[in-house]
């Protein structure tokens, strides 16, 4: 054993090493000659052709088996999650506060809704068709152009008082702003059958020494109309947008921070699992300063 | 036991005189060599021993000096409440075992080391990064602090495991050492009594029977007759006489000094029959304690599967460090924020450390341990599991080992023939001829001209196996007689003895006269034994066919080639005669006077020869086969006399049957030895004397040019000599030893095995292995389980390291492509501590492969447990394979989720980003974070049963290494099946059970998604057996250098 420990020292290491790196007595470089190194490699980039062929081919068969217009399995998005605008997020989840007096305050919150609703714009609107049934659109066929379905408009006038048109600065300068509340996409989900799914904003907690909230919405009853469902995913309807229904809180405090709670209301919709704070709902903290 | 006592039989042979002569001086050498040994540990070791001179004049007092120097009184001896009061000063005079490592430094040893440095530092490493993590954002998650927990408890598991391993194979070789107390008869208080051994002080008066052990230092006040055995502290094993005269200055060879640990053989019945000696030191101020703790500071050697782990740890630590490194520097030159690139950092390392392994191979040990002490390989230190199977020398002792340590009657010659004895442990069946007169008049001489006899009440007990009174010779005669001729007592008693002379060794001759049990025949017999040629001298007739007839040139001549011949196999060798007194001149009333001699004592009608022999034990030449052709050298280190030395060395094969020594070249060429070309030669014998002269490299010469090696009449220092020169033939060297003088090399040794029955407690501490039946055979078991073990354990490691490349890839690819991480770091840790342990424990169950004891045992600095074909074979094809189809379970799942692969390559950023609740996938839906969330733990859960399927396949492929899994049985081996049950049935419970816990990143899987990664499974399969198939097709070839690990 003892031979096993004995030092080396350093130049007799980088000499082994050296030697190891280039024989002159057997022509070896790091321990194969060149024909063995030029073998080995071959084997090697056979190898892994073959194996990556491999892979590739059952990637590509995995793909032919995969449905091009709906997934195989929604499991995990059985309700749809909800996001809000203008979403400012702080330490935990949204969180939203400015100064009314302050203009800078809250200029990016408007930017960012004018952003967002740019894609509702008529012009961006355009290729979708008007729909006025309030029923649940179902297709079956490939009816539009291109092998496509059809979607609905939704443009931003529908939002009103909210729509960025009427009011550019949606009343976030008079201490009662807008929000823009947005379902999520899921492939052939229906909300419910028979009535709209309608969003309902209100205090998480609610205060006792507030009066309840007042939220005026945008499409009236704060509905997404029943049209725009089923979603039949992007290859079937590229075109399509997410409706959206715009809140207008009247009666936020002054100087306090609340926090809201906006929920969907629908027969397939859930708000209550435990896990995760975005699913059938959305909450955000305001504050509104004077 | 002394079965050589030369200055009664010696066998004048071959220049045997010289050796004699030799022998004083040699003895001297003996306890110098004993003692400078002892001077050189301490050189090297400047302990408290330092102080403790032998300083011991008490050989040299008169009996009156030493009852006032130890306030004892040698008829009362000690009171009670004295000894109790000696007993609390010098403590309990036992041998203190060599100091133990506290326990709390073997617990923190296991938590220190292999792998556990480099989980440390990841458990470190994910505090530290929680740390900054909090310093940035208070409310971020405790994931990592979760994490580093987890690593650190693993860490200091699987270190409470080991160290539990360990303690209990300690504490079985505790409990063993314990099973026989000792016993001592002392007085006290003018009364006699059986106390323990272990509290008798100094001053205490001891009697002291033949066949006890001595229990302390005493020193002898009376003595007759007495002789002791020093083996277990000279290695000699000649009984010494003591007496109670002080003869030599040096208390090591003075004759009233008996020594702690040593064997009384006999003393003289008459007149009290047993020896009286005052306890001068106990414990480890006796001699032996004094060798014994010096013994102990011969540095354990590092075995040799410590060192393999070592250099395997260090190949995954590079590995997993230079990996991790590389990708911390690519992951900040890619943009990630330092942090994230930590993180990455201890994935990396998880993924790559194989956490279970180090408790794998404890319990691995342990299992092997377990099955050799079924088969009486008690092993102490588990990790010597392995170093038997890489044992290239054996270097073993005669007495004990090779043979069965009692003399046995081996030839006899009468009637002109040698006839062959059977010398077999059991059945003890003798087939020569007994059809002649001389044979009858043989046996009875051998029966009367004896004082041995059976211990009474032991008629059940079979005769091999029943206690004689008597020396080891007379031992063997008696039950010889017994064996053939019936109940010995019995024809004793039928011819009645009337007069004796026992032995001694000045006539060199034992003498009896009987009364014959022929009724009508009133004459005497007068029976004799000794030394054949002083009981020739004595003759005048020879018996032959049953006829006496005169003894003439031919018949001496053939009495001589017999005695040559029968010397020349070693045997102790002894002539019988007998005589038939007249009746005229000795009637029945004659008074027969011993010391007048008043009978003839010449004129005798010799009888025959019968030889002994301490012979091989039954299964040892098969053993020495077997080592052969294992390709271990088994060397003899015996302080045995050469001729007796290379007699069994011969018979057991450990010089085979037709090589010959340069003497024997000699011989039979009739040239002188220096003549002889020594490349011719085989075999040599060395004795101690030649040992001595030698230089280290003349050493080496002889080691490493004669494949066949004995050495004889060796002293325990040169036994030191002879393990050191071995090993710096680089090879492993197993050791075994019984004596406490043996300590030192059995330390010094690789594997050291002790002796379980013969052997010495100090034996038994310094060795790493204790034979339970003391058979040599067993060694060779142990052989074969070590290197099975050390097969199986590189398939436990090819088996483990596979999936550390599916481990680590997904971390690679989140990195670089950005997907979402397909393997989180829990779930490893699940891999490694959960699926995967069963599975590489049931690899040590496969049985070997093939012919294990038919090739070379292992170069410990070329065959690696872990070598380069291993380490690239299991990472860079079978790991590579098998990420392969773990990353199709993983796309499967996500693509049939709604993300095609397409789109998640580089989506890690907005997909772990917790404020993009709307994600879009290949179809257009949006996802919460939560859902992504789950989602990503799903493709965990499919990954990792992407590799536990896959890890089923490598399984049953590290079967075997070489032959095809249909050669060694898909179902020999039960346990494998059992881990495969295991893995699934985990995996079951994590995916469907823990479903809903949502802590441990397992979420429920489609059935479906169990079976994506079979056909891989199938194709690792299919390509290790085209592997195997080429191996065994074109051995040696290039492909077999690269692909055989």
């Amino acid at each position: 054993m003892a031979a096993l420990h004995e030092k080396k020292s350093c130049s007799q290491r980088m000499e082994e090493f050296q030697r190891y790196c280039w024989n002159p007595d057997t022509g070896q470089m790091l321990g194969r000659t060149l024909s063995r190194w030029v073998w080995i490699s071959l084997y090697y980039v056979a190898f892994y052709v073959v194996m990556t062929g491999l892979f590739a081919l059952c990637i590509y068969s995995l793909m032919c088996t995969l449905d091009p217009y709906t997934p195989d399995y929604q499991d995990r998005l059985k309700s749809p999650g909800v996001t809000l605008r203008p979403d400012v997020y702080g330490e935990k989840g949204l969180d939203i506060s400015y100064n009314v007096s302050d203009s800078r305050t809250w200029t990016n919150l408007v930017h960012t809704l004018h952003d967002f609703l740019e894609g509702y714009s008529p012009a961006a609107q355009e290729d979708n068709i008007n729909c006025t049934s309030n029923k649940v659109f179902i297709q079956e066929s490939f009816g539009a152009p291109n092998h496509t379905k059809f979607s609905c408009k939704f443009t931003a006038d529908m939002l009103q008082n909210c729509s960025g048109l009427q009011d550019p600065n949606f009343g976030f300068e008079e201490g009662k702003p807008c929000f823009i509340i947005k379902m999520n996409r899921i492939v052939r989900f229906l909300p419910s059958n028979t009535t709209a799914p309608r969003v309902d904003c209100a205090f998480l907690d609610q205060p006792k020494d507030i009066q309840p909230l007042q939220v005026e919405y945008y499409p009236p009853n704060g509905t997404f109309s029943l049209h725009y469902f089923p979603y039949y995913g992007n290859k079937a309807q590229p075109h399509y947008s997410n409706p959206l229904v715009a809140a207008k809180l009247l009666n936020v405090p002054g100087n306090t921070e609340v926090v809201i709670v906006c929920k969907i209301l629908a027969e397939h919709v859930t708000y209550d699992n435990p896990h995760d704070p975005f699913e059938g709902k959305v909450e955000f903290k305001l504050k509104i300063e004077n | 036991m002394g079965q050589k006592t030369p200055q009664i039989y010696s066998v004048e042979l071959n220049g045997a005189k010289d050796m004699k002569q030799t022998d004083k001086g040699d003895d001297k050498d003996k306890y110098r060599g004993l003692w400078s040994t002892c001077l050189e540990l301490r050189k090297n070791h400047h302990k408290e021993h330092v102080t403790k001179e032998i300083d011991l004049d008490d050989h040299k007092l008169s009996n009156k000096e030493l009852e006032n120097k130890y306030h004892t009184n040698i008829v009362t001896g000690l009171s009670s409440t004295q000894a109790a009061e000696l007993l609390a000063r010098d403590g309990p005079n036992a041998l203190s075992p060599p100091q133990e490592t506290p326990e709390i430094i073997k617990f923190l040893k296991q938590m220190v080391g292999g792998f556990s440095i480099l989980l440390w530092v990841g458990a470190i490493l994910c505090w530290i990064a929680y740390g900054i993590q909090f310093s940035n954002d208070k409310s971020s998650s405790l994931d990592n602090v979760y994490l580093g927990t987890v690593l650190a408890l693993v860490v200091i598991l699987t270190g409470i495991f080991a160290y539990y391993q360990e303690a209990k194979s300690t504490n079985i070789m505790a409990s063993f050492s314990k099973m026989i107390p000792q016993q001592a008869l002392v007085i006290r208080d003018s009364e006699k009594k059986i106390i323990p051994a272990e509290q008798l002080v100094v001053g205490d008066i001891v009697e002291i029977k033949g066949g006890d052990q001595i229990p302390a230092d005493i020193r002898l006040l009376f003595a007759q007759g007495c002789k002791v055995d020093n083996s277990s502290l000279t290695g000699e094993s000649e009984p010494q006489p003591r007496s109670c005269e002080f003869t030599h200055d040096n208390p090591l060879e003075t004759k009233n000094i008996g020594f702690y640990s040593t064997t009384c053989l006999e003393v003289s019945i008459s007149p009290v029959g047993t020896a009286t000696g005052m306890v001068i030191n106990t414990g480890d101020r006796t001699i032996i304690g004094h060798i014994a703790s010096l013994a102990s500071g011969v540095g354990n050697e590092k075995t040799p599967i410590a060192t393999e782990i070592e250099h395997f740890v260090h190949i995954v630590a590079g590995v997993a460090i230079s990996i991790g490194v590389l990708f911390f520097i690519i992951a900040v030159s890619m943009k990630y924020r330092v942090l994230d690139s930590i993180i990455f950092l201890i994935g990396i390392i998880v993924a790559n450390v194989p956490e279970g392994l180090l408790a794998t191979v404890t319990v691995t040990l342990s299992l092997t341990a377990k099955r050799m002490a079924k088969k009486n390989c008690l092993v102490k230190n588990l990790e010597a599991v392995e170093t038997l199977g890489s044992t290239s020398i054996i270097c073993s002792d005669k007495t004990g080992t090779l043979t069965q340590n009692r003399m046995t009657v081996a030839h006899l010659w009468f009637d002109n023939q040698i006839f062959m004895a059977d010398t077999s442990e059991d059945h003890f069946k003798q087939t020569f001829d007994q059809s002649s007169g001389t044979w009858a008049s043989l046996s009875k001489i051998i029966t009367l001209c004896n004082r041995a006899e059976f211990r009474p009440g032991q008629e059940r007990v079979p005769i091999m196996k029943r206690v004689v009174v008597g020396d080891a010779s007379e031992t063997a005669l008696l039950k010889f007689s017994e064996v053939v001729l019936g109940d010995v007592m019995e024809i004793r008693k039928r011819n009645h003895k009337v007069a004796e002379i026992p032995f001694n060794s000045t006539n060199k001759f034992q003498l009896s006269i009987h009364k014959t049990d022929d009724p009508t025949d009133k004459r005497f017999l007068m029976v004799m034994k000794g030394a054949p040629e002083k009981i020739l001298e004595k003759c005048s007739t020879i018996m032959v066919n049953g006829q006496e007839q005169p003894l003439d040139q031919s018949t001496a001549e053939a009495f001589y080639t017999a005695y040559m011949e029968l010397g020349g196999l070693g045997e102790r060798v002894l002539g019988f005669c007998h005589l038939y007194l007249s009746a005229d001149e000795f009637p029945e009333t004659y008074s027969f006077d011993v010391d007048a001699m008043n009978f003839p004592m010449s004129n005798l009608c010799f009888v025959g020869l019968l030889s002994m022999i301490d012979p091989p034990r039954s299964t040892v030449p098969d053993a020495i086969t077997k080592c052969r052709s294992a390709g271990i050298k088994v060397i003899m280190v015996t302080g045995d006399h050469p001729i007796t030395a290379k007699a069994i060395a011969k018979s057991v094969g450990i010089i085979s049957a037709n090589s010959e020594t340069v003497e024997d070249i000699a011989k039979r060429l009739n040239i002188a030895v220096e003549q002889v070309n020594k490349q011719d030669a085989k075999a040599v014998v060395v004795t101690g004397m030649e040992l001595k002269d030698m230089s280290e490299d003349q050493l080496d010469e002889v080691l490493t040019s004669y494949p066949e090696i004995v050495f004889a009449r060796t002293s325990p220092q040169q036994k030191l000599i002879i393990v050191e020169g071995c090993q710096r033939q680089d090879a492993v060297v197993a050791v075994t030893g019984d004596g406490v003088n043996d300590s030192p090399a059995l330390k010094k040794a690789d594997i050291g095995i002790a002796m379980g029955i013969a052997g010495s407690d100090a034996a038994k501490n310094a060795a790493d292995m204790v034979l339970l039946d003391d058979n040599f055979a067993s060694i060779v078991t142990g052989v074969e389980e070590g290197r099975l073990i050390f097969d199986n354990l590189k398939k436990t490691i090819a088996y483990t390291l596979t999936k550390n490349i599916a481990e680590l890839c997904p971390f690679l690819i989140y990195i670089i492509v950005g997907v979402p991480l397909p393997l989180g770091t829990i779930t490893i840790l699940f891999i490694d501590l959960g699926t995967d342990i069963v599975p590489s424990i049931a690899l040590a169950y496969e049985k070997a492969e093939s012919d294990i004891m038919n090739r070379k045992p292992r170069h410990k600095k070329k065959d690696r447990l872990v070598n380069k074909p291993l380490a690239v074979y299991s990472y860079l094809h079978i790991g590579l394979m098998q990420s392969l189809g773990a990353f199709l379970v993983y796309f499967t799942v996500y693509a049939q989720e709604g993300f095609r692969p397409s789109t998640l390559i580089n989506l890690r950023v907005e997909w772990e980003k917790d404020f993009v609740n709307n994600l879009e996938d290949s179809y257009g839906q949006e996802w919460t974070r939560y859902q992504r969330k789950y989602l990503e733990w799903t493709g965990y859960t499919a990954f990792f049963i992407g590799i536990m399927i896959q890890q089923i396949a490598d399984l049953i492929i590290r079967k075997t290494r070489k032959n095809s899994i249909f050669q060694q049985g898909l179902f020999r081996n039960k346990v494998i099946w059992v881990g495969i049950a295991s893995q699934i049935i985990i995996a079951l419970i994590l995916s469907y059970g823990l479903g809903s816990i949502t802590a441990l990143n397992f979420t429920m899987l489609r059935p479906q998604y169990w079976f994506v990664a079979v056909p891989h499974a199938f194709l690792i399969w299919v390509y290790d057996e085209v592997r195997k198939l080429f191996i065994r097709l074109y051995p040696g070839s290039w492909w077999d250098k690269n692909m055989y690990y």
